[in-house]
């Protein structure tokens, strides 16, 4: 009788461990980044720039908004990093889910170092395939170099967590 | 029978290992649960609109909108009740609202026993770090005939009945 017990304990504890390996393997599937980066979006001065032009750079994909306080809290850290990575390969595109005139006053004041894109709610839909059900903000995508999404986040980043996850990309 | 409890212990920590893993992850509310909508008729001018706020989450109030259908009920821009004051380093002073928000419409071009759409625009932020964009909600509230008691409240919690 104790040794059927302890086999099925062990069945139970294989199957739950199979089952949260699965999952995390699920979570961390590289998603197709190709519907994102065939993106063109107007930038501050009404340029259209396309987000091809940065396919084969780790390239971070920030959507934001100035209305937005834990989005803006969090870039101060990004212009740092694109200051200290940009020559290595790093690229932060901005999309801005906002007005024209509200993200240039605070792309100066930032002295933001990348492309700050104006996305409209059409862009944040577009974050939903790639995970983000809610259209919530911040929510950033980092793309390797051969244009898979190698991370996700809603919310933003733990300190150091998206500096570990650029610096195994470059 | 030892070994039984061993067994219930051992697949009890394990259960508890993933509960843990899985609710570590940050799940916010949906904003149509975060910010909780309804309305309810006082008499037949009058609309209460109510926002239940989850914990953790507010709202701005500048960002907060009212319209009613048809357009002819006549409402004017409600005022809102003030909120928390926070000092924003882009914004400068912002309101923001937690817990339950309450707003009067006043509906003067309303008719006794007709129903009206009321819609409610609304953007807010939870403090996990997130905000959602601006999001849309309507309830259709029908109005009391003329002299008639007011509406009960449709969503009392069912809990405040035996309190």
């Amino acid at each position: 009788m104790r040794n059927k017990n302890w086999i099925w304990i062990t069945a139970a504890g294989m199957l739950a461990l199979a089952g949260g390996a699965a999952l995390a393997v699920w979570d961390q599937t590289p998603r197709d980044a190709g519907p994102l980066m065939s993106l063109s979006l107007p930038d501050t001065s009404g340029q259209q720039q396309s987000l091809a032009q940065w396919k084969g750079k780790v390239v971070v994909v920030n959507f934001w908004a100035t209305w937005c306080a834990p989005c803006r809290e969090e870039m101060p850290g990004f212009v740092r990093d694109q200051r200290e990575l940009g020559a290595r390969g790093l690229q932060f595109v901005g999309i801005a889910v906002d007005q024209p005139d509200k993200v240039e006053q605070f792309a100066k004041e930032l002295d933001l170092n990348y492309p700050a894109l104006i996305g409209g709610y059409g862009a944040v839909e577009l974050s939903k395939t790639l995970g983000n059900q809610l259209s919530a903000l911040p929510f950033t995508i980092v793309i390797d170099r051969k244009g898979a999404v190698a991370a996700t986040q809603l919310g933003p980043f733990k300190p150091g967590k998206l500096r570990a996850t650029i610096d195994s990309l470059l | 029978m030892r070994s039984r409890r061993w067994l219930v212990a051992a697949l009890g920590a394990i259960l508890f290992v993933f509960a843990g893993a899985a609710s570590a992850q940050v799940s916010p509310l949906p904003p149509e649960k975060a910010f909780r909508f309804s309305a309810r008729a006082l008499d037949p001018h009058t609309v209460e609109a109510r926002f239940s706020i989850a914990d953790g989450y507010y709202l701005y109030r500048d960002k907060l909108r009212f319209t009613v259908e048809p357009a002819a009920s006549g409402l004017a821009v409600p005022s809102l009740p003030s909120g928390r004051i926070k000092e924003d380093p882009f914004f400068g002073r912002v309101e923001t609202y937690r817990g339950n928000v309450i707003v009067n419409l006043q509906l003067p071009g309303t008719a006794p026993g007709q129903k009206v759409i009321v819609q409610a625009e609304s953007q807010g932020c939870a403090d996990l770090g997130i905000c959602y964009p601006p999001n849309i909600q309507r309830v259709t509230v029908p109005l009391p005939a003329a002299g008639s008691a007011p509406t009960r409240p449709d969503e009392i919690p069912r809990k405040q009945w035996f309190q």
